[in-house]
């Protein structure tokens, strides 16, 4: 594919972000009646997407429900002899750069805690080799969960391999390579093998494993397939700022709603698939910031279409991240959100691959492209256009705008909205209460309080946390300006 | 596909439905449309807004009482002239014959439902001529006529008492004025004027003694008018013969300004830059007398200033001082 097409596909988002608000702004100036007209069919569309979406929310949530309450290792046992789960080897890739033993440890004692048998476990542990304190971590490390599994390996990641951007993605494909020198020295079958890649924080419900191989057993085609748990970050949830466990709790709801989608779902954070497909598709993209789902992307495109995303209704704990002080947390945030956001470089790699993809129908290749293209154009703009565009007809309509109908209506209709959005998250409050962990003892009783009342920062936090980063992510895109991997800064206050 | 997927698509079915049902409906009401069964055609409607000072008044529309009270918007009205009348209970209703066009909306945000005075209470005792509130807006100084008293009251009438009398050589005051500074009140009749000083501290009893100012020639010099300075402690005297100004304190002398040469002179006196206008006949170039209005500024052509005052009372010279 030529350059210029790149280019042009890669400015696409960020003109239709960016083109969607001017020219709402602009129509607020020049004919507020159309532009009202326009706002009260989009906050129509959101009432009714946001009731659609909050029931598949409490769908998700009841599965959930329903998941934990399950014996999975028994229900494992209980498979049909041609299904032989015990065959099964989990490989658990840890790639990480800065986290030290006390983020690491916590996560690998919840690996160790893991109902599902250890010595059907092989845990990779990927530091990178630039990091000066790489090999006393690993040292550490080493002297306490070594002979906890069945295979434990530190690995180093080179700085500087040809090909490569120092991403996450560069050190799990080494961790992978890895592993599989070690599963072929050790005579384990790929097909018997599968890779969990997780965040350095990630702490896994005792259960996931378990969960994981039962759905592996009994999925059709299981090595076409990405297995993705539910994302929460309940590991310091009781510490973290109000407005940082807002975005967070929110980040979860998304995942539970998009689980719900199959034919949208796509794998994000730490997740689980067949180690003989990641090798087949030669690992994750060694050079792109958004690794968690282009992995995705990659196997759809080689397998041809003929990949899906399984969703556990299992939880995967990870961190809030948070810093001593409110501003460094909005940054903090704000980075994070923009890495998430940066996603949206998987356009342009996908519709160029689909492109030159030829046994992919146009039709499942418009629908699926048109989607993601869909998801973060509406990311960036829906929140804007509900809390600042809004309000813009009657500012700049003038008072014969004032005294028409429809410019009395628009406040109305944009209240009503509101109104509905604050019901809305009287539900959501509700539902993050029961997907939180107990309250810790240092913990006061009067958090709970908080943590009901600080649903009510929502439409400031869903502007400066939720469209301003994928904005931000795409106009970098758009202009050229690659982000590099920053990952995000774990707080080492960390409560398992 | 599984259950949750069947239900989902089956809920994504049902949005849609009502997002292609809803969206027409919303629109028309949003601008203003209204189907109409009989004709089967839509309309352009306009709307009523009512918001009234106390809320919760009942809104008559011609005669049907609405359900609403205000504030309310009464929607979908077809083009024309409405009678709508608002009513509350104690209050002067309010109504209006509003003419209503299509897609817009005609707003009625700023009526106030004055209660009746059924709640009007006597604070004042005997006959009441006139009335001021002291500066800090917690009592209430009126003139009975009866006896030519000035008495105090708080707000609510309860505790009246008489502040000093006027003098009895005084005949039926012309007109009083309370100076700026709501601490003095001046009477006059057409040869004397009184004045009470009510920021003394009066006599044994409380009361505060006034007294009357003597002007040179008052049998004959008539009094038109008395204006404050805006110092509180000056008074401008328009008499049939002269403009003279002298100062609001017992055995005070009279500084004559200006002689008029009209008996039935007009004054006005704009307290916020001490200027008097008048009216008088005075000789022009070519010695003829021509009827004109004149303006007298007291600020700058007099030694009244307000340092000199501040001088008078406080006993410093304050540093921002001008030669007059």
């Amino acid at each position: 594919m030529s350059p210029k097409i790149k280019r042009v596909l890669e400015i696409i988002p960020g003109a239709a972000s960016w083109g969607t608000i001017f020219f709402l702004i602009l129509l607020a100036a020049i004919k507020p009646v159309a532009c009202a007209i326009l706002i009260i069919v989009f906050d129509f569309y959101w009432i009714i997407r946001t009731i659609y979406l909050s029931t598949l929310l409490f769908l998700a949530y009841h599965k959930l429900f329903d998941y934990k309450n399950r014996d999975w290792l028994s229900a494992c046992g209980k498979l049909k002899p041609d299904k032989d789960w015990e065959k099964i080897y989990h490989l658990v890739l840890f790639p990480v750069y800065k986290e030290g033993p006390q983020i690491l440890g916590a996560s690998l004692e919840c690996l160790r805690q893991s109902r599902y048998p250890k010595e059907k476990m092989i845990v990779v542990v990927s530091f990178e080799e630039r990091n000066p304190g790489s090999n006393q971590n690993a040292s550490e490390l080493e002297r306490r969960f070594k002979d906890k599994f069945f295979g434990y390996i530190s690995a180093f990641h080179p700085d500087g391999i040809p090909g490569e951007q120092r991403t996450k993605g560069a050190n799990a494909t080494w961790a992978a390579k890895t592993a599989k020198q070690f599963l072929e020295k050790s005579g384990i079958a790929l097909d018997d093998v599968i890779v969990s890649c997780f965040d350095a924080d990630t702490c896994v419900d005792q259960d996931y494993f378990s969960c994981l191989t039962y759905h592996f057993m009994t999925s059709p085609n299981p090595h076409r397939a990405s297995y993705q748990p539910i994302p929460v970050y309940n590991n310091n949830i009781w510490q973290a700022p109000s407005f940082a466990r807002v975005v967070e709790i929110s980040g979860s709801f998304c995942q539970m709603i998009e689980s719900m989608r199959l034919e949208k779902f796509v794998t994000f954070s730490s997740h689980s698939m067949s180690f003989k497909s990641l090798v087949e598709i030669d690992y994750w993209p060694v050079d792109m910031v958004s690794d968690d789902s282009l992995i995705y992307w990659k196997a759809y495109i080689f397998f041809k279409g003929d990949y899906r995303v399984v969703p556990l209704y299992i939880t995967v704990s990870m961190d809030v991240a948070y810093s001593n002080n409110l501003l460094k947390t909005v940054v903090l945030q704000y980075k994070q959100k923009r890495r998430w956001a940066w996603g949206v470089e998987n356009f342009p790699y996908v519709v160029e691959k689909f492109m030159e993809e030829r046994d992919i129908g146009v039709l499942k290749k418009i629908r699926r492209a048109f989607h993601l293209l869909e998801s973060h154009i509406t990311w960036a703009v829906w929140a804007i256009i509900v809390v600042l565009i809004g309000p813009l007809p009657l500012l700049l309509g003038g008072k014969i705008f004032n005294q028409m109908a429809i410019g009395y209506n628009l406040p109305r209709i944009t209240g009503m909205l509101f109104n509905f959005t604050l019901i809305t998250s009287l539900a959501l409050v509700i539902l993050s209460r029961a997907i939180l962990p107990p309250r810790p003892k240092e913990v006061s009783w009067t958090k709970n309080i908080v943590m009901i009342l600080e649903w009510i920062i929502v439409p400031v936090v869903i502007v400066i946390l939720g469209s301003t980063p994928a904005l931000d992510a795409q106009t970098r895109l758009m202009l050229n300006k690659p982000m590099g991997f920053n990952p995000t800064e774990k707080n080492e206050k960390k409560v398992v | 596909m599984h259950g949750e997927q069947k239900i989902r698509v089956l809920l994504f079915c049902l949005s849609l439905a009502v997002f292609l049902v809803g969206l027409p409906v919303i629109l028309c009401f949003a601008l203003g449309y209204k189907f109409d069964p009989r004709s089967l055609k839509f309309t352009k409607t306009g709307l009523i807004f009512v918001k009234t000072q106390p809320l919760g008044a009942s809104v008559y529309l011609g005669e049907k009482l609405l359900d609403e009270k205000t504030p309310l918007t009464i929607n979908e009205l077809l083009p024309g002239k409405y009678h709508v009348r608002v009513v509350l209970k104690n209050h002067y209703p309010w109504a209006a014959e509003i003419n209503v066009e299509k897609g817009k909306v005609t707003r009625f945000d700023k009526i106030i439902l004055f209660p009746v005075l059924s709640s009007v209470k006597q604070i004042s005792q005997g006959r009441s001529a006139s009335f001021w509130l002291s500066e800090k807006k917690d009592t209430v100084y009126y003139i009975d006529q009866s006896d030519n008293c000035v008495y105090r009251t708080d707000l609510q009438g309860e505790s009246s008492v008489e502040v000093s009398c006027l003098p009895q050589n005084l005949e039926p005051p012309v007109k009083w004025s309370l100076s700026p500074d709501k601490q003095k009140l001046v009477l006059f009749d057409r040869y004397k004027i009184a004045l009470i000083n009510l920021d003394a501290e009066g006599d044994t009893s409380g009361r505060y003694r006034p007294f009357v100012l003597n002007l040179p020639g008052s049998d004959s010099n008539n009094i038109i008018d008395v204006f404050w300075h805006s110092d509180s402690y000056h008074l401008v005297i328009v008499s049939v013969s002269d403009i003279a100004v002298m100062e609001a304190r017992p055995n005070s002398s009279v500084l004559k300004l200006a002689s008029l040469n009209k008996t039935d002179t007009c004054a006005y006196y704009n307290l916020s830059s001490d200027t008097l206008y008048f009216s008088d006949a005075q000789a022009a170039g070519d010695g003829n007398f021509y009827e004109n209005i004149y303006k007298l500024d007291l600020n700058t052509k007099l030694f009244l200033f307000r340092d000199l005052i501040k001088l008078r009372q406080t006993g410093y010279e304050p540093k921002d001082k001008k030669s007059p």
